[in-house]
C-alpha cells in the first residue's frame, strides 16, 4: 500500500532534480563562493590563489571613502527614481484601465522600454543627452540654455534617474493595471452609494485593495536600482570625479580593472545586506 | 541577489580551475594568439595576410582570436585562472606590468637582444620594458600632438606656417582662436581630451613638458607636489576657467568618436590634442580645414615631451609549451613590411623609424611629421598598480579641472592617494 506514494515520490524529486541542481550549481554555489571569497584575497592572476585575510575586506570598507560614496550614491539614485517611477506608473495604470480607443496602442507603447536591453536603451539616452542631442535641442526651441547633462556634477545622476524613470514606467505600470484589476467592483460601487467621492475611493478602497501588488512593485524596483550598473556604464563610467559611481560599478571596477575579487565579493555582501534590509522594510511597511 | 550571483559565478569561474596550479597555454601544435580591438581592416589584414603567411614560412598553425577591448582584461584574467590563456597575447602596455609582476608572461628580453635591426626599433622597445626588462614588443605607436587647422588660423590673422613653439605660445594662439557669442564659447581656441583616463594623458602631456614625473625613477613615491606638475595643473585648469577659457568640451567624450565628429574636423575647435596617427583621416574627413600637426610644445626652458609610446604589443605567456614558435610569430609581425602594413590597416604610427621612407608615410608631410617627432614620446609609468593610481589620480585632476578643488589641493589628494596605492601594493 505504501509502495506507489514512495515511487510517486521518488518520480516527483526527479523532475525536480535538473532544476534544484542547476540552483544548486550555477545559483547558490557562485553565491556560497563568493562570501567565501569576500573573507579572501584573491587575484586571478595571482599564482598563489585565494589567501584567508579575515574580516579585513569588511574592515577596509569601513574606512574607504569610495565605497561610502558609492553607498551614498546608490541610496540617493534609489530614493529618486523610486517615488517617480512607481507613482507615474501608477496614474498610467489608472488612466490605461479605462476603456478608450487606442488604450491597446497606449499600453505597448509604454511596455516597449521594458523589453529592450537596458545598454542599449542607455546608449540611445547617451544620444539624447549629448550636447548636440534632442534635450538640449528642446532648450533651445524653448529659448533656454544648454545643459552638460551627463558631465556635470550637478545633473549627471538627475539625468540617469530621468532616464531609469522612463525605463521602469512599462512594467511596473502593467503590474500595478493588473493589481486595480484585481479590486472588487462593488466595492466602488458601495462607496459611491456611501458619497465618497473620487479621490476618497482611491485613498479607501484602491490603494488598499492594490497594496501587497504595490508593495511587490516596490521591493522589486528597491532590488534592481540598487543594482544599477549597465546605464551608469554606458552614460558616465560614474564620473564625474565619482558622482554617480554606484557600488555596483565600483564592484566592477574592483573586481575587473583592479583584480581585487576578495574586495569586490564583500562589496557585493555589504549591498546585498543594504537591499534586502530596505526590502524588509518595505514588506514590514505593507503588513503594519 | 543578482550582484551576489554575478560576482559569485565570477569568482568561481575564475577559480574553479584553483590558480594555485599552474595555468598552461595550449598543447603544442596551435599556436594560440589572441589580439586585442576589433577593427576590420586590422582582422583582414591579419587573418588573410599576414597568418597565412607565417604559417607557410614556419609550418606552424596558428589561431587568431579577435577581444574587444573592453573585455580583454576580464577575460584574460578568467582565462590564465583557469590555465587557457593563448601562448600570444596582445594588449596595451598598462597592462604588463601587473602581469610581470604576477609572473605570467616571459621576460623577452633574450628574445630581443637576437633581433635584426634593433637601432630601428629604439624608440617603441623601451615603453615596453618593466624594470629594465622587455615583457611586452610594441606593434605600434601613438603620440599626442596637436592637430591645427590653417584655414582657422588664416582667419585669426596668425600663420600657419609657423605654428606654436611652447605651450604658452599654444595658449595665446587659442585665445585669439576662441571665438564667443556672448559669454558662451561657440569655437574652441584648443580642446584637449578630458574624459577620466583623457585627462590623465593630456595631463601627463603637459606635466612632462614642464620637466615634471607621475612617480619618482624608482616607482616608489608620487611626485606630484613639484612646482612643475602644479604650473602644469594650472595651465590645464585655465583652458576651462575664467573670461579668457578657450576649451568648451571640459568631460565630454569626443576623443573616442569617429573622425567626422571630431570637434577640429566639425569647424567647433582650430586646435585639438590628439592621437597624430588620426591626422590622415581626420584630413579625408574635412579636406576643406588645411589640417596639419603641430611639432610637439615644451613650456618656456623645457624641452618637449608628449604622452606616447607603444599603444599596444604582444607579449608571450609564462605557461605557453611553444615560446620559441611564439616568438617567431612575433618577429614575423614585427619584419619591415608586415609592421608597416599592419601599422597602415590600423591608421596608426609605425614602430620602425626606417618607415618614415615608405610610401605610407612620405606620401603624406603631416605624417611624415609625426613619424619624426616619435623620439619626444613619453609613456605612462610601467609599474603594477599603474591603472589604479591612474583612476585616482585622474579623479583629482578631474575636480581641479572642474573647479572643484584648487590646483595645489588636487595634487595633494592625488599624492596621497598614489603613495597609499604604492603602500598598500595593490
Amino acid at each position: 500500500m505504501r509502495r506507489a506514494p514512495d515511487r510517486r515520490r521518488l518520480f516527483g524529486l526527479l523532475f525536480v532534480l535538473p532544476a534544484a541542481l542547476y540552483v544548486a550549481i550555477f545559483q547558490l554555489g557562485p553565491v556560497l563562493y563568493g562570501l567565501v571569497l569576500s573573507f579572501s584575497r584573491y587575484s586571478p592572476l595571482s599564482r598563489e590563489g585565494a589567501v584567508f585575510v579575515g574580516l579585513d575586506n569588511y574592515a577596509a570598507l569601513l574606512d574607504d571613502p569610495e565605497f561610502v560614496q558609492a553607498l551614498l550614491v546608490t541610496g540617493r539614485y534609489v530614493l529618486q527614481v523610486l517615488p517617480f517611477t512607481v507613482g507615474i506608473a501608477l496614474g498610467l495604470a489608472l488612466l490605461a484601465g479605462k476603456a478608450f480607443r487606442g488604450v491597446g496602442f497606449f499600453r505597448t507603447a509604454l511596455y516597449i522600454p521594458h523589453i529592450v536591453s537596458l545598454t542599449a536603451v542607455s546608449m540611445i539616452w547617451l544620444w539624447i543627452y549629448s550636447e548636440q542631442g534632442l534635450v538640449n535641442d528642446v532648450l533651445a526651441l524653448l529659448g533656454l540654455p544648454e545643459q552638460r547633462w551627463l558631465v556635470s556634477e550637478d545633473a549627471a545622476l538627475n539625468a540617469a534617474s530621468a532616464m531609469r524613470v522612463w525605463k521602469a514606467l512599462g512594467s511596473n505600470m502593467v503590474l500595478l493595471l493588473a493589481g486595480l484589476h484585481t479590486v472588487p467592483r462593488e466595492l466602488y460601487e458601495a462607496a459611491k452609494v456611501d458619497g465618497a467621492g473620487r479621490w476618497a475611493r482611491f485613498r479607501h478602497v484602491t490603494l488598499p485593495g492594490i497594496r501587497p501588488i504595490l508593495t511587490y512593485v516596490v521591493a522589486m524596483d528597491v532590488i534592481y536600482l540598487a543594482q544599477g550598473f549597465p546605464e551608469i556604464f554606458v552614460l558616465t563610467q560614474g564620473g564625474p570625479y565619482g558622482s554617480t559611481t554606484t557600488v555596483n560599478y565600483l564592484i566592477y571596477t574592483e573586481a575587473f580593472q583592479y583584480n581585487e575579487m576578495g574586495s569586490a565579493s564583500a562589496m557585493a555582501f555589504v549591498l546585498f545586506a543594504f537591499i534586502a534590509g530596505f526590502t524588509v522594510l518595505v514588506i514590514r511597511g505593507r503588513k503594519s | 541577489m543578482r550582484t551576489l550571483f554575478t560576482a559569485g559565478l565570477l569568482a568561481l569561474v575564475l577559480t574553479a580551475c584553483s590558480s594555485a596550479a599552474p595555468s598552461g597555454g595550449q598543447p603544442p601544435g596551435k599556436l594560440t594568439v589572441w589580439f586585442p580591438g576589433n577593427s576590420e581592416a586590422e582582422m583582414k589584414l591579419v587573418k588573410e595576410s599576414i597568418v597565412p603567411a607565417f604559417e607557410k614560412a614556419s609550418g606552424a598553425d596558428v589561431e587568431v582570436t579577435y577581444v574587444d577591448w573592453a573585455e580583454l582584461s576580464p577575460k584574460l584574467n578568467a582565462a590564465f585562472a583557469a590555465g587557457t590563456a593563448p601562448d600570444v597575447i596582445g594588449h596595451g602596455v598598462a597592462a604588463t606590468a601587473d602581469l610581470a609582476a604576477n609572473d605570467r608572461i616571459e621576460d623577452l628580453t633574450p628574445y630581443v637582444a637576437k633581433l635584426e635591426g634593433r637601432a630601428d626599433l629604439a624608440a617603441a622597445l623601451p615603453g615596453g620594458q618593466v624594470g629594465g626588462k622587455q615583457y611586452i614588443v610594441p606593434l605600434i605607436m601613438t603620440l599626442r600632438m596637436i592637430v591645427y587647422s590653417g584655414a582657422d588660423f588664416k582667419a585669426a590673422g596668425l600663420d600657419p606656417e609657423v605654428p606654436p613653439e611652447t605651450w604658452q605660445d599654444v595658449r595665446a594662439a587659442a585665445e585669439k582662436l576662441t571665438e564667443r557669442e556672448g559669454d558662451k564659447i561657440v569655437k574652441a581656441g584648443l580642446v584637449l581630451p578630458s574624459n577620466p583616463i583623457g585627462i590623465q594623458q593630456s595631463y601627463g602631456t603637459l606635466l612632462w613638458s614642464n620637466g615634471g614625473e607621475f612617480l619618482s625613477p624608482d616607482g616608489k613615491k608620487a611626485t606630484l607636489d613639484t612646482p612643475q606638475a602644479l604650473a602644469s595643473l594650472e595651465f590645464f585648469a585655465g583652458l576651462y576657467q575664467g573670461a579668457s577659457a578657450v576649451d568648451n568640451t571640459l568631460g565630454a567624450t569626443w576623443a573616442n568618436s569617429p573622425p567626422a565628429e571630431q570637434p577640429i574636423v566639425t569647424g567647433a575647435a582650430a586646435m585639438q590634442l590628439s592621437n597624430a596617427g588620426d591626422i590622415v583621416k581626420y584630413q579625408a574627413a574635412a579636406p576643406d580645414r588645411d589640417l596639419r600637426l603641430m611639432p610637439p610644445p615644451g613650456f618656456h626652458g623645457h624641452g618637449p615631451r608628449a604622452f606616447g609610446g607603444p599603444a599596444n604589443g604582444l607579449m608571450i605567456n609564462k605557461d605557453s609549451r611553444q615560446k620559441d614558435t611564439a616568438w617567431q610569430f612575433i618577429a614575423h609581425m614585427m619584419g619591415a613590411d608586415t609592421s608597416l602594413s599592419y601599422a597602415e590597416a590600423l591608421g596608426a604610427l609605425p614602430v620602425r623609424a626606417s618607415s618614415v621612407d615608405s610610401p605610407y608615410i612620405g606620401q603624406n608631410a603631416e605624417l611624415r611629421k609625426a613619424v619624426e617627432a616619435l623620439p619626444v614620446n613619453h609613456a605612462n609609468p610601467n609599474v603594477p598598480g599603474w591603472v589604479r593610481m591612474r583612476d585616482a589620480m585622474g579623479k583629482s585632476l578631474e575636480m581641479a579641472l572642474h573647479g572643484k578643488l584648487p590646483a595645489a589641493e588636487a595634487l595633494k589628494r592625488a599624492t596621497a592617494d598614489v603613495d597609499k596605492i604604492i603602500a598598500t601594493g595593490s
